[in-house]
């Protein structure tokens, strides 16, 4: 508690035992936050008897076979492929969808806007709906098709909220002026309002993307061609296959590990302001 | 309605039309099932293809609540739900509340810090999940080493119910605290300067100034961190699917859910595709979430008022 209140002050000086209180905390934590990834790249570098033999010890040759042998091994180039379009092809479907949804409901151009937001926004208290989802998706015959897994993904209610709350701040006087010049309804959301609005399209994009990529239960359930796996399904597999074979299945960990940190770095900000719009409003 | 300046007549029903397809993606993929649920929870559907439907009433709440072994497993897993959501809220919730706190301070290196622990909220379940078996490796992983220097040791995640469990809580809580801290911090940064500066004038020392400054200047993101944490928590099962797999002893109502509706389970216990029953389920995890997320909502409410008022 010590360091809670020591930290209490927003931009005060604090004391120096405060800081250094502050300080060891934080590197303590960090311990904890770069341990378990030190231990994967150093794990992805050794042989396999030298991490049975003692699984702490630095590697004291760097082995990247390992690499070669679990993308080899391991299909990732199509698992990978396979992630990336059901990404980019849902995110597209939704976001292009989203904003003729999110647009005239921040604006009130249709009849039960409020009514119509609050649908979206009680989905985070609703049952799960992964039974009739399954039953509407195989009825459809769309069980164990692309297809069919890219339509579980083409909505996404808090990102209709995140888009109504930006829109909100685009002035109103911009649809009239643009109207008097003769400018259609489509053509206003498309080319004036869209670029407009980038930012809020942005975090969409990105925390929608990073969700099916992520997604670990749906292509286990809908899913069985290998063909189809994404990313998350194949290193299962993988590691059903290599499980007890630490470096093999270190490597093949850190190869979807470090793109995604990279690509955290840069998505960062976007994460963040997804993560925190209206929550700061209450 | 007001001030519609896209035209009349036929041109009136474009935005309709435009905002249909979003719509009717919305209630078919999401909204509908989700509330078809309720239906499914009084049949005995079945996950083949083809397969008749009938309607068996309550017996699929019967079963699950009341008869024999099977639903003194269920609610074992209801309970273990109930706790990981207790443990996960309560250490996540002030964990992230501590970061912020001192993340918020002038500090080198603070944006290093703040990057890194948000970062696992990028890598998902099977990385996150993985990357600690790795680092619970029980034959001479680092944290067996570190035990050792104490004497201790631990099997992990192949350990007893009960702590391999608790290990499942301290993976949840490293994979998303992250984002508790960053919904603090924004709240943080809204919190004008000037009231501390009226606090430091009055002579509170820091802990008052938590307490009466920036403490209730921060409900927003409180409730916010609290609700979100909880409902989260209560759903959340992806963790275990990847550290434990369908384990007795260690289950929650989620992968209950799961397993009994699509039949994929490991280790000793198995199960059909019973959808009607996982649907059942999945009616049950629904009021919980309800229950307590209402229970949570009446709570911050009424702080609110109090610190209004």
């Amino acid at each position: 508690m010590n360091a809670a209140t020591s930290a209490a002050s927003s931009t005060g000086r604090p004391l120096p035992w405060g800081k250094f209180a502050s300080y060891g905390f934080l590197v303590l934590l960090a311990v904890i936050y770069l341990g378990p990834l030190l231990m994967l790249v150093n794990t992805s570098l050794k042989t396999t008897p030298s991490f049975n033999r003692d699984a702490t010890r630095l590697a004291s040759e760097l082995h990247f076979e390992n690499f070669a042998e679990a993308w080899e091994k391991a299909n990732f180039p199509q698992y990978m492929l396979n992630s990336a379009l059901y990404a980019a092809s849902a995110t597209t479907i939704y976001v292009v969808t989203a904003v003729f949804v999110a647009f005239p409901i921040a604006r009130g151009y249709v009849k039960y806007s409020g009514v119509l937001l609050t649908l979206f926004v009680i989905a985070l208290f609703l049952p799960p709906a992964l039974i009739p989802q399954f039953q509407l998706i195989l009825r459809l015959g769309l069980y164990n098709n692309p297809i069919g897994y890219i339509l579980l993904f083409i909505v996404n209610p808090i990102g209709i909220v995140i888009l109504v709350n930006y829109i909100k701040t685009v002035p109103k006087e911009l649809d009239e002026a643009a109207a008097l010049d003769g400018c259609g309804y489509f053509r206003f959301v498309w080319s004036i309002v869209l670029p407009l609005i980038r930012p809020a399209i942005a975090t969409v994009v990105v925390l929608h993307a990073i969700g099916i990529w992520n997604e670990v239960i749906l292509p286990t359930i809908y899913l069985t061609n290998e063909d189809y796996f994404p990313i998350t399904r194949g290193l299962i597999v993988f590691q059903g296959v290599y499980g007890s074979d630490w470096p093999v299945l270190a490597s093949a960990v850190l190869m979807l590990t470090l793109p995604m940190v990279i690509l955290f770095l840069f998505l960062q900000r976007y994460i963040v302001s997804g993560l925190t719009a209206g929550s700061v409003k209450g | 309605m007001i001030g519609y300046h896209f035209g009349r007549g036929r041109a009136r029903w474009l935005p309709y039309l435009l905002l249909l397809p979003g719509i009717i993606a919305y209630f078919v993929v999401a909204l509908g099932p989700s509330l078809a649920t309720s239906v499914y929870s009084f049949t005995d559907a079945s996950g083949l293809p083809g397969a008749p439907i009938n309607w068996v009433g309550l017996d699929n709440y019967e079963e699950f609540l009341f008869l024999g072994q099977a639903a003194r497993d269920n609610l074992n897993a209801v309970g273990r739900t109930l706790v990981f959501c207790f443990f996960v809220t309560t250490i996540q919730f002030a964990l992230g509340l501590l970061v912020a706190l001192i993340l918020n301070q002038k500090l080198r290196g603070r944006n290093f810090f703040r990057t890194l622990y948000f970062m696992p909220v990028i890598l998902g379940a099977v990385i996150q999940g993985l990357i600690w078996s790795l680092f619970l490796y029980p034959l001479g992983g680092p944290l067996a080493k570190f035990l050792e220097i104490f004497g201790a040791r631990s099997e992990f995640l192949g350990a007893q119910p009960t702590e391999a469990f608790a290990w499942v809580i301290v993976v949840q809580i490293w994979a998303n605290m992250g984002t508790t801290m960053i919904i603090f911090l924004a709240g943080l940064q809204t919190i004008s300067e000037e009231y501390y500066e009226a606090a430091r004038i009055d002579g509170a020392d820091r802990w008052q100034v938590f307490r009466n400054v920036t403490w209730p200047l921060l409900t927003p993101s409180v409730n916010t961190n609290l609700l979100l944490n909880v409902i989260g928590s209560l759903q959340a099962w992806q963790l275990f699917l990847i550290l434990l797999g369908y384990r007795n002893g260690t289950q929650v109502l989620g992968y209950l859910i799961y397993a009994t509706g699509f039949g994929q389970t490991s280790g000793s216990v198995t199960s059909s595709f019973r959808q009607g029953y996982a649907a059942a389920a999945s009616i049950i995890m629904f009021l919980l979430v309800l229950v307590i997320g209402m229970a949570v909502q009446t709570v911050l409410r009424r702080r609110e008022a109090r610190l209004m008022g």
